[in-house]
């Protein structure tokens, strides 16, 4: 089996500026690979740098190119470091889907306009955007829900509109920063087997960053990030209970 | 619509913020159209006094008060560049000057029909009947002012009581929006007759009515500047005042150009805090809108995108007030008009052009007051707006 790249990135390092003075290196230098049709997690106690990753994959942020080795990064074999944010964004548009941990949809619009955002912001407009915003919304078994308010709609099946949205301009890389992460247990695995239906029926690739470990347990492979590096990057997809500080001992 | 959506989440924010383009709107529109007025006349006015000199009795003010004789006007033909002298007698028409009022005073005018040679240019037409004519002259004719007609529910055909004398009316005006509608021109020798009667009865009796004007109408050969005359009788005949277009412009326009920046600038300045109040709700929707903003950045909203929803936004907040603002300002401008009517004191003339204004100006303050929150809006990081609480 020859995986191809779907994100490729080298000497990627973010520092924020808390303040004047204070600055936090949220990224240390990562190299990280993600092939097409994979789902990943990210995983790592909080501060770790996990969620700047995923916005420097997602192209929400810009690795840092001041200092160090010269940042590499690059989506289906395009480079992103040299992207201005107006291109970003169009890519962020076009193909790539985003859903977060709360406050996902605007709450002035209904349910099927929320999808058709997405749409518009891909620039596909009117009747198309409304039927493929309807076939997204059936997709994730929201159809009789299209004209709800968010607050209408339950936590799940506020996070199951946003799976829509992300999903409804068939974009190659999904992003999920916590999507389970305000959802019960029942909530939360029929949120997971949405997703992983999606990744194994279309082939999408995902990254879901997350500190549940059921959540790791459902993707193909684990990225472990601590202090700004990644320290694991298990293939295996079985959860392993870790104790980092041991394994960095016997390494 | 999206944005009247997002404009119905404050209702009673939005609402204020509304009311506030609504007062400086209305204040536009009731203090423009109180100016569109006021520039009107003084217009007319200077159109009326244009290509000729207006000569009355000294310290008379303009064209009525105090009477010379008649043979004063003959001086002043003798003088280079004059072409035709019209004698006249002017006065008010009531037997006492009423209170203050920001309209003309109702007067009366006597001269002779036609006097003036064909050189008057002011443009009079006749809604009614006729205008009066040489043989007028010697009973009691009158042309009445649109205004005079209007208030005294007069028609061609009818009698008007002038001073204790009835006239019978043969001729109303066109509206001028000037000192004619408040005017009724009688023949001369009425005038003469009509003003002696309001002398204390000593003087009267020292005077000759058919000697008698309180002013002339100097009408300059062609190609003579009208100045020119009126600096010849400041000169050598100090009995007489003349005023021109351009003395009439520097004394009342000056006047009414303080008096417009003075009803504009009240205007403006209400607008300015309703503008400063647009800035507010916006930075206000903004600040509570920005993880809904970081959403929107975030799954590829661009910025231009950002800016142009909220600009809109707000462009109809303004566009909003100003129309509720004129709608308010239209019903009270024609309700005080109406009501001014019967007693000729029209106040404001609201114009299509004050209208337009006034609704566009709103709407893009609206606009510009927006731009700066919406700029704000488009810069934040989408992931700090996101972690926003």
């Amino acid at each position: 089996m020859t995986a191809t790249a779907l994100l490729e990135g080298r000497n990627l390092r973010k520092t924020y500026r808390l303040g004047r003075r204070t600055t936090v290196e949220a990224l240390r230098g990562v190299d990280v690979r993600i092939d097409r049709g994979e789902m990943v997690a990210i995983m790592g106690p909080s501060g770790s740098g996990k969620s700047t990753l995923m916005h420097i994959l997602g192209l929400l942020h810009s690795p840092d190119a001041n200092h160090g080795p010269r940042p590499e990064l690059s989506f289906g074999g395009q480079d992103m470091v040299n992207l201005g944010e107006g291109e970003r964004t169009k890519i962020r548009a076009r193909e790539m889907g985003f859903v977060f941990q709360d406050f996902n949809l605007v709450p002035t619009l209904t349910a099927i306009e929320n999808v058709m955002l997405a749409c518009d912001y891909a620039g596909i407009r009117g009747a198309p955007a409304r039927a493929l915003a309807a076939e997204a919304l059936a997709l994730v078994d929201l159809a009789d829900r299209a004209d709800h308010r968010p607050a209408e709609l339950s936590g799940g099946e506020q996070q199951r509109v946003a799976i829509a949205r992300a999903l409804v301009n068939k974009p190659s890389l999904i992003l999920a920063d916590e999507p389970t992460g305000n959802l019960d247990s029942e909530r939360s695995a029929e949120v997971l087997g949405l997703l992983r239906r999606f990744n194994q029926e279309h082939g999408q690739t995902f990254i879901l960053v997350t500190h549940d470990p059921d959540v790791a347990a459902a993707c193909d492979r684990v990225i472990r990030v601590r202090d700004g590096r990644i320290r694991d990057q298990s293939l295996s997809a079985v959860p392993q209970p870790l104790d980092l500080e041991a394994r960095e001992a016997v390494a | 619509m999206q944005q009247l959506r997002n404009l119905g989440r404050r209702k009673l924010r939005t609402s204020l913020t509304i009311l506030g383009i609504t007062i400086g709107i209305w204040a536009l529109v009731v203090f423009g159209s109180m100016a569109n007025k006021i520039n009107a006349l003084v217009a007319g006015g200077s159109q009326f006094y244009e290509g000729k000199v207006t000569v009355s009795a000294k310290g008379a003010g303009m064209g009525f008060g105090s009477p010379v004789d008649i043979s004063a006007g003959d001086r002043v033909a003798s003088m280079g560049g004059v072409d035709v002298v019209v004698p006249g007698v002017s006065m008010l028409l009531a037997d006492e000057a009423s209170s203050m009022s920001m309209s003309m005073p109702q007067m009366i005018r006597g001269q002779v029909a036609d006097a003036d040679r064909g050189r008057e240019t002011f443009p009079m037409s006749y809604a009614s009947g006729r205008a009066l004519t040489p043989a007028d002259e010697g009973s009691n004719v009158a042309v009445l002012g649109s205004d005079i007609a209007r208030q005294h529910d007069t028609k061609v055909g009818d009698t008007i009581t002038l001073h204790g004398e009835p006239f019978q009316v043969v001729g109303i005006l066109e509206p001028t929006l000037t000192a004619p509608d408040t005017t009724v021109v009688v023949p001369l020798e009425a005038a003469q007759r009509l003003y002696v009667k309001t002398l204390p009865p000593l003087v009267a009796a020292e005077l000759d009515p058919a000697t008698l004007a309180t002013g002339f109408t100097v009408y300059p050969k062609p190609g003579t500047d009208p100045e020119t005359i009126a600096t010849e009788i400041r000169a050598t005949a100090p009995d007489l005042e003349p005023v021109t277009a351009k003395d009439f412009n520097s004394q009342i326009g000056s006047a009414t150009s303080i008096l417009n920046s003075i009803l504009v600038g009240i205007a403006l300045i209400s607008l300015a805090v309703g503008g400063l109040s647009v800035i507010n709700t916006m930075a206000m929707s903004v600040a509570e809108r920005t993880r809904e903003i970081g959403i929107k950045r975030a799954i590829g909203g661009g910025r231009l995108r950002i800016v142009r929803e909220l600009v809109t936004e707000s462009a109809l907040i303004g566009f909003l007030g100003g129309a509720t603002g004129l709608v308010l300002g239209a019903v009270l401008v024609t309700v005080v008009n109406e009501a001014g009517r019967s007693s000729g004191t029209v106040l404001f003339q609201l114009t299509t052009g004050t209208a337009l204004t006034a609704v566009g100006f709103s709407t893009v303050l609206g606009a510009l007051a927006g731009l700066i929150p919406a700029m704000h809006a488009a810069r934040l990081d989408p992931v700090a707006a996101l972690r926003y609480e």
